[in-house]
């Protein structure tokens, strides 16, 4: 096949090159592309024939397949189409910049087509060519049109359908984003939208570190009210995505991004807002542990948990004190945490000693998670909270501790380091 | 226990740097600097760099400069920070970094930083703590560290900071070991290591081995050979 590819000519290439921007031109709602190899074109074509015109058939047979807005490139065809590509836009680019090369709006209006043209093609064969997404900003910021932003969205979001990692295609978002914050009120839609191709790609591609840190970045133009609703939308897909700790993440950081709003609301309604946000963590936390039940030995949940437990220990606690001070007396805040504290040791208690199964290692892992969340609770609990609860959290760390030494003895190590340094003044 | 195949590694590079027809090679045709980066500071640790043209590796470099005084990951593309520390680290393992304009090289980044301490990557304006870390780490070797608002900088890494000890790109970011790597590195050369919770994110790093003896890069995600050196390389400056 590398000798097929190395025999392209260069007006065959540039050919190629022609045919994939005219489908682009033809066809502006493609939004998904893949590379096929050209075996593969053969049972594509049988199963619909051809939608493009009679003289490009011999070419597009075997070089490009579009049906349903979905486009198929041949492998082979690649090195020689990225390259004009890569030549064309270069060569347009340089043009486009070089001052005093044009005379007119005209003619900078044709040169910034050509570079936007040659720059997608270039882009959908290598989607982290930096030069070409910055081309495209260069332009764009010189128009700053609702629609022409709305197709850079639509440029990424194809590029991210087969490459969903890519690093330049979510930072090209981000800056688009930014461009319609300033000039558009469309904004709180364009926010929904972008959450949720987060999720629709993040269904495809697991724990896409770059996707959800995107959906994090988001939550920064959220109102409050879309804090919440995104809260409760995101649920059910969580739920069933326990193991992917970055949508966790993301729930931790709207519940944050809720509370912040809280810390800096001083109105009427603080005390209805309070009670809100308790709800919240407090369901927050129930949901947690039926899940924790239910899927025995995740990781992501139990980091889940050291958070909400923290939280509500360190924040809701000192709030509660600090509002209910006059109308009831402190032991109802201590009695609180107390029972919060009473409950946690029962729930890691029953998850440490369910190692019934041996050969499960999922028991074994619940046992771990649970043992290791006990531990870093303790290392958060505020000198404040009283010895009561020292004391009690230090006898069940203890019995904890036993119990993971018979489990998982070659991290002996860990647990006497872990357990050593919690229990310092 | 066997012995390294150095001599296998050194003709791997080689025959990388050489390979540049097969489509793989091309789409990273823009990052060919970091490419060099990682080549050839391999061949430095197996005592082999003499494996390369220095002059011819230097020159293609400098070619990689733009005006701005940032350099790009190949030639004729646009400058970024990632390629600029790169250039700035394959110089100095030829110890040639006194053939750069430091005061250019160190201008393009000083004007990559932003109001709250953070770094932009490129006159576009992503940020990240990686960039952090990349233009204090090369200021640093520059010998520029003092041209940027430091306290400004680590303050900002210090907002990346999470619940669980670990950094992430950006405030409020999941932690990941890469992100940890370069916020600490960034603080430890800043001077400002006092900031990290060392036992807490210690626990965290610790968290990242799995069964099978390899670190993960993030909870619940497969053991990584790249993150083995990085979780590692964190846990010996830390013990």
């Amino acid at each position: 096949m590398s000798t097929r590819e190395n025999s392209y000519t260069e007006a065959e290439a540039l050919n190629l090159l022609a045919q994939l921007e005219r489908i682009l031109d033809l066809d502006p709602l493609i939004d998904e592309v893949g590379f096929i190899h050209p075996s593969q074109f053969a049972t594509l074509k049988e199963e619909i024939g051809d939608s493009l015109s009679l003289e490009d058939r011999v070419h597009e047979s075997t070089s490009f397949w579009i049906r349903d807005h979905k486009l198929g490139i041949s492998t082979q065809i690649l090195i020689p189409v990225y390259k004009a590509a890569k030549h064309a836009f270069i060569s347009a680019l340089r043009q486009y910049k070089t001052p005093g090369n044009f005379s007119g709006k005209s003619q900078d209006d044709t040169l910034a087509i050509e570079v936007m043209i040659h720059s997608k093609a270039l882009l959908l064969l290598s989607c982290d060519f930096a030069t070409a997404w910055n081309s495209r900003k260069l332009i764009v910021s010189n128009k700053r049109l609702l629609p022409i932003l709305m197709d850079e969205l639509h440029l990424s979001a194809l590029v991210l359908s087969y490459s969903p990692k890519s690093e330049q295609a979510w930072s090209h978002r981000r800056w688009v984003i930014n461009m319609i914050a300033r000039n558009c009120s469309t904004l709180q839609w364009i926010i929904e939208r972008e959450s949720e191709l987060v999720e629709k790609i993040a269904e495809r591609s697991k724990m896409n570190y770059r996707a959800w840190n995107h959906r994090c970045w988001l939550v920064s133009f959220m109102t409050r009210e879309q804090v919440l609703d995104e809260l409760k939308k995101s649920r059910n897909w969580s739920g069933l995505h326990v193991a992917d700790n970055s949508c966790f993440h993301y729930r931790r950081r709207l519940m944050l991004r809720n509370l912040e709003g809280f810390c800096y609301t001083q109105d009427n309604n603080s005390s209805g807002y309070f009670v809100e946000t308790y709800q919240i963590w407090k369901e927050e936390l129930d949901w947690n542990e039926s899940l924790i039940k239910q899927y025995v030995g995740r990781e992501a949940l139990w980091l889940h948990r050291r958070f909400l437990s923290m939280y509500l220990i360190k924040h809701m606690a000192t709030h509660l004190l600090a509002v209910s001070c006059q109308s009831k007396p402190k032991a109802s805040v201590d009695i609180d945490i107390d029972s919060l504290m009473d409950h946690e040791l029962c729930l890691v208690h029953s998850c440490s000693t369910t190692i019934a199964d041996a050969n499960f290692e999922d028991f074994q892992a619940q046992a771990i998670h649970s043992a290791a969340y006990m531990l870093w609770l303790t290392k958060q609990i505020p000198e404040y909270q009283g010895i009561d609860i020292q004391e009690k959290l230090r006898a069940g760390v203890g019995d904890v501790t036993r119990m993971l030494k018979r489990s998982c003895p070659d991290r002996s190590s860990l647990w006497d380091y872990l357990v050593g340094y919690h229990s310092e003044p | 226990m066997g012995e390294l195949a150095a001599d296998k590694h050194v003709k791997y590079i080689i025959s990388v740097e050489k390979k540049k027809d097969s489509f793989e090679s091309v789409v990273m045709e823009h990052l060919r600097l970091n490419g060099a980066y990682w080549g050839l500071t391999t061949l430095d640790i197996l005592g082999k760099l003499d494996a390369v043209d220095e002059e011819d590796v230097i020159s293609w470099i400098l070619k990689c400069q733009d005006e701005s005084g940032g350099f790009a990951g190949n030639i004729g593309h646009d400058p970024h920070v990632l390629y600029t520390l790169s250039a700035v680290q394959v110089l100095a393992l030829f110890d040639k970094v006194d053939i750069l304009d430091a005061d250019k090289v160190s201008n393009y980044i000083v004007g990559l930083q932003n109001e709250d301490g953070s770094f932009s990557g490129d006159i576009w304006g992503e940020v990240d703590t990686r960039f952090s870390y990349i233009a204090i780490c090369c200021l640093s070797i520059l010998q520029r560290l003092d041209k940027i608002n430091v306290d400004k900088a680590v303050e900002y890494i210090v907002s990346c900071k999470n619940l669980d000890g670990g950094f992430g790109c950006t405030p409020g970011g999941e932690s990941h070991s890469g992100q940890i790597f370069c916020c600490v590195g960034a603080l430890a050369i800043a001077g400002a290591l006092h900031h990290v919770d060392k036992d807490l994110l210690g626990w965290w790093l610790c968290e990242r081995q799995v069964k099978s003896g390899g670190l993960n890069g993030r909870p619940e995600k497969l053991p990584d050979v790249g993150l083995l050196l990085l979780v590692g390389s964190f846990k010996l400056d830390h013990d």
